[in-house]
């Protein structure tokens, strides 16, 4: 399952950059080519910072690319951001549930 | 260093930051209500200080099924001890025998407000290291959580 061999660590770590969020977003409902995406940063950064930035995405497991002739192509992959949110859900759930607890200790402890 | 991720959370209580604050630090109090649902707290150690050790088990139950007797857990050092107003900690949690790929380190900040005789509660967790295995743990926990409500009715009747 694909799932499972997702390296969450390397997921957070990659979207803990707001650029790499801001390359994720761009490419999440549109396939950009590495150059189109380099195009919205053109003022900001280097076309090789971008794709080093596009590297990082797609060694945690966050994008795919596909190549086309000389371009290549970035298409999201939906499995490692639905189990990084999966985590995080998880993570906050039982936060919330430890505090319900609380709640309910010191409701019964008066 | 940066956390890579970080969870907010915020709640009233209808207790004084006094005794919040103790629910929070005391050991006999912390095994009370500590962990999701379904867990034991067959082990808590507080030394209330800066520098010193928090500990503590979580060890899944009965209803866990597959998981059950699996113990999670957490050992803590605080950087930040102000009573009644703010508590810090550094963590390292883990499943028990798999200590390496289910690593999470995390450090949490609790900070305790007195609102109307209330007090708000504010909790910051950030996670800084994940194992590449952490997520079954978490799955482990939330196992408990279908049966949480159902318990926790069980739990309040009794004490009636």
């Amino acid at each position: 399952m694909v799932e499972h061999t997702t390296d969450l660590d390397a997921v957070f770590r990659s979207l803990a950059d707001p650029t790499r969020r801001d390359i994720l977003r761009r490419v999440m409902h549109k396939e950009l080519s590495v150059t189109e995406v380099a195009q919205a940063y053109e003022r900001q950064m280097s076309l090789a910072a971008v794709a080093k930035h596009v590297q990082v995405l797609e060694h945690a497991g966050l994008i795919h690319k596909r190549r086309a002739g000389k371009q290549q192509f970035i298409a999201p992959s939906p499995p490692a951001l639905k189990s990084a949110s999966k985590y995080l859900e998880g993570y906050r759930k039982l936060w919330e549930e430890k505090l319900d607890r609380l709640d309910a200790f010191l409701k019964n402890s008066k | 260093m940066e956390p890579i991720k970080e969870v907010t959370l915020e709640r009233t209580y209808d207790a004084s930051p006094e005794k919040v604050w103790q629910a929070w630090t005391d050991p006999k109090m912390l095994t009370q209500w500590w962990g999701p649902d379904n867990v034991t707290i067959p082990k808590c150690e507080v030394d209330l200080r800066v520098g010193g050790t928090f500990y503590i088990v979580m060890e899944a139950g009965e209803a866990m099924g597959p998981y059950k007797g699996t113990q999670w857990p957490m050992r803590a050092e605080f950087t930040v001890v102000e009573p009644n107003a703010r508590l810090a900690y550094r963590a390292d949690a883990w499943t028990e025998g798999m200590k390496d790929e289910t690593g999470i380190d995390q450090t949490t900040e609790i900070t305790f407000t007195e609102e109307n005789g209330k007090t708000k509660v504010k909790v910051i967790a950030a996670i800084y290291k994940l194992g590449p295995k952490a997520k079954m743990a978490a799955e482990g926990m939330q196992m408990g959580f279908t049966q949480q409500l159902e318990k926790l009715n069980v739990f309040l009747s009794s004490r009636k």
